[in-house]
């Protein structure tokens, strides 16, 4: 029987992440739709509660290494920690990873230690007879395509947002907690983070209904204010694009787009964004889109509601007089 | 002291415009009406590359694996300076899936020489996985950096990059040899832009035959390598269809009536 599923439990500051949650969700109701049982595989150092937690979540047993050097992320650390791990696991049939930039790291080198088959970015991992299928979007969102292992082979999926709702703790279920080894080659430990910026979350911009948006088009700091302007007038919350925060206008916590927040507010305001397929996929479901641009062939425009050509400093004085004299 | 990188480039089906179905009433995708592209990943990738060999030297090769459709991504490596490349062509490869396309890169790496740098862009599409560079990685044995937004400083033996992680950055020191997979869009005007083919290589490359290995070539036998994933099916995504205003800035009546409709929507 190769029934069981796996699940890498990827963990932050803040305990176990949302995805990872969903990622147990998606695999208990596997597992138990095929018969078999639930495995978490965590990897760190000094690891307090979470072990339980996997537990109370619906993990028959947490398979956990807890160990110094692996403190830090690392690529070649980590992948020997669970190719080793899941190699003594003959029953282990799936093994499901968040589609976090962690995630989809590992399962690939993961996937090549194991002679597994791979399918990252997954909307949905389904059943299918004897067999797991990893639906994922391609064609610029315009296909789901489906992909499945031939034979017999470990099957490795990672799992976007949205592939199963997150379960509450399960007050009394504990799963068996079971130690890893952690046996690493002088070759695994051959990079290290030097230092980590990570944003200070100050604002939800999932709550915000109206999000301003600035882009590299921008251009300057004097430019950025001038957009913060529109966000307060139009009583929403300001946001950036990737380019944006890397120019230094806007802090991380407020970076929209695939490293990251997803928002749908009822009103987008995109500003110097050219609508690069990073930051489209963190708000192209907003439910009206307007979008300024000098060039008006900017992709952005492809996917907006309302498509404004010009330069932003003559257009957006002109937003900023009119919203603040508008009357019905 | 000069390096010498390796980057995989690739063509994808260029689906920018792509308004409507792409899939079939058989369950396939219909790419007869697809042009393609250079992986605008991968030219960064390359770019990134060819940035190492213009501050310190040594030498920069694409490689590519699978037939060329209808933009030979070797030829417009050659136009934006690298030093050689190499094609891996096989019938095994139009259907294989990114373990099979994973090993070919591997042996072809191997037979070109081992570099300092591979280099490769992060995210492809169309049954790729968007997972051949970490699984090439891996099987070369080399450590890797993902999600690799700036190369900062190589010297030393080891290479210097900044990564992005959720919610922000990572810099990472990782020894040479290593492997890179860069993850980066990039704006016309930054300096990790792709620099354009230039005119005199152009003249110079046109010609230029391209070295092509079959999979036989790089030692690997086409009847033991097979597919570990396979596609079972595609389905039409339904598309959000947007009503789509054009407005000139200038207008300011249109301007207004766009606030009037947002307020009162």
């Amino acid at each position: 029987m190769t029934n069981d599923v796996w699940v890498y439990a990827e963990h932050d500051a803040d305990g176990l992440t949302d995805l990872t949650l969903q990622c147990l969700a998606r695999g208990r109701s596997l597992a138990d739709q095929q018969g078999g049982s639930l495995s978490a595989l965590l990897l760190g150092s000094a690891l307090g509660d979470l072990p339980a937690t996997l537990g109370s979540r619906g993990a028959d047993r947490v398979f956990v290494a807890d160990d110094e050097r692996l403190a830090q992320y690392s690529p070649m650390t980590y992948t020997r920690v669970i190719g080793s791990a899941l190699k003594e696991q003959a029953a282990a049939g799936a093994l499901l990873f968040p589609a976090s930039t962690q995630g989809n790291d590992l399962a690939p080198a993961v996937t090549q230690t194991l002679s597994a088959s791979c399918v990252l970015d997954c909307t949905a991992v389904d059943v299918d007879g004897e067999t797991l299928v990893g639906k994922r979007l391609e064609y610029d969102r315009k296909a789901l395509a489906g992909y499945k292992a031939t034979g017999s082979a470990l099957q490795v999926f990672t799992a976007q947002d949205g592939v199963a709702e997150a379960v509450s703790p399960e007050t009394g279920r504990a799963g068996e907690t079971i130690p890893v080894a952690v046996v690493l080659h002088e070759s695994d430990c051959v990079s290290k983070v030097l230092k980590r910026e990570i944003a200070q979350k100050t604002i939800n911009l999932k709550e915000a209904r109206v999000i301003v948006a600035a882009g590299a088009g921008v251009g300057s700091k004097e430019n950025f204010a001038l957009v913060e302007e529109l966000a307060a007038v139009a009583g929403g919350e300001i946001a950036a694009s990737r380019a944006a925060v890397d120019a230094g206008w806007a802090t991380l916590d407020r970076q929209i787009g695939q490293t990251g927040v997803t928002v749908r507010p009822d009103l987008y305001i995109a500003v110097g964004i050219s609508g690069a397929v990073q930051h489209r996929v963190g708000m192209m479901d907003s439910k009206r889109i307007v979008a300024i641009n000098v060039d008006a062939n900017a992709p952005i425009f492809r996917f907006s509601h309302y498509c404004i050509v010009g330069d932003l400093v003559e257009v957006v004085p002109k937003l900023i007089k009119l919203w603040q004299n508008y009357t019905r | 002291m000069a390096y010498n990188s390796i980057v995989l480039v690739r063509e994808i089906w260029d689906t920018r415009d792509l308004l409507d179905g792409v899939v079939r009433s058989d369950g396939q995708a219909d790419t007869s009406r697809l042009t393609t592209r250079f992986d605008p990943e991968d030219l960064n990738a390359l770019e990134m590359a060819l940035q190492v060999k213009d501050e310190h030297g040594g030498t920069v090769t694409a490689l590519s694996v699978g037939a060329s459709r209808e933009v030979d991504v070797l030829r417009e490596s050659l136009y934006r300076g690298v030093d050689a490349v190499y094609r891996v062509v096989d019938p095994v490869l139009d259907t294989a899936d990114t373990s099979v396309k994973a090993t070919a890169a591997t042996k072809a790496v191997e037979k070109i020489g081992r570099p300092d740098l591979f280099i490769a862009g992060l995210n492809v599409g169309e049954g790729e996985n968007s997972h051949v560079g970490v699984h090439t990685a891996q099987l070369l044995g080399l450590p890797r950096a993902h999600y690799v937004d700036r190369l900062q400083s190589i010297g030393d033996g080891a290479a210097t990059c900044i990564r992005a992680i959720e919610g922000g950055y990572e810099t990472v020191a990782i020894s040479l040899p290593a492997a890179l997979i860069v993850g980066v869009a990039l704006l016309k005007e930054d300096p990790r832009a792709p620099r354009s083919a230039k005119a005199r290589l152009k003249l110079q490359m046109k010609k230029t035959p391209i070295e092509q290995w079959s999979i036989a070539d790089l030692g690997l036998d086409p009847a033991t390598i097979g597919n570990v994933t396979i596609c079972v099916g595609v389905e039409p995504v339904e598309q959000r269809a947007i009503d789509s205003r054009r407005i000139e800035g200038s207008d300011e009546a249109a301007l207004k009536q766009m606030i009037q409709e947002l307020k009162e929507w």
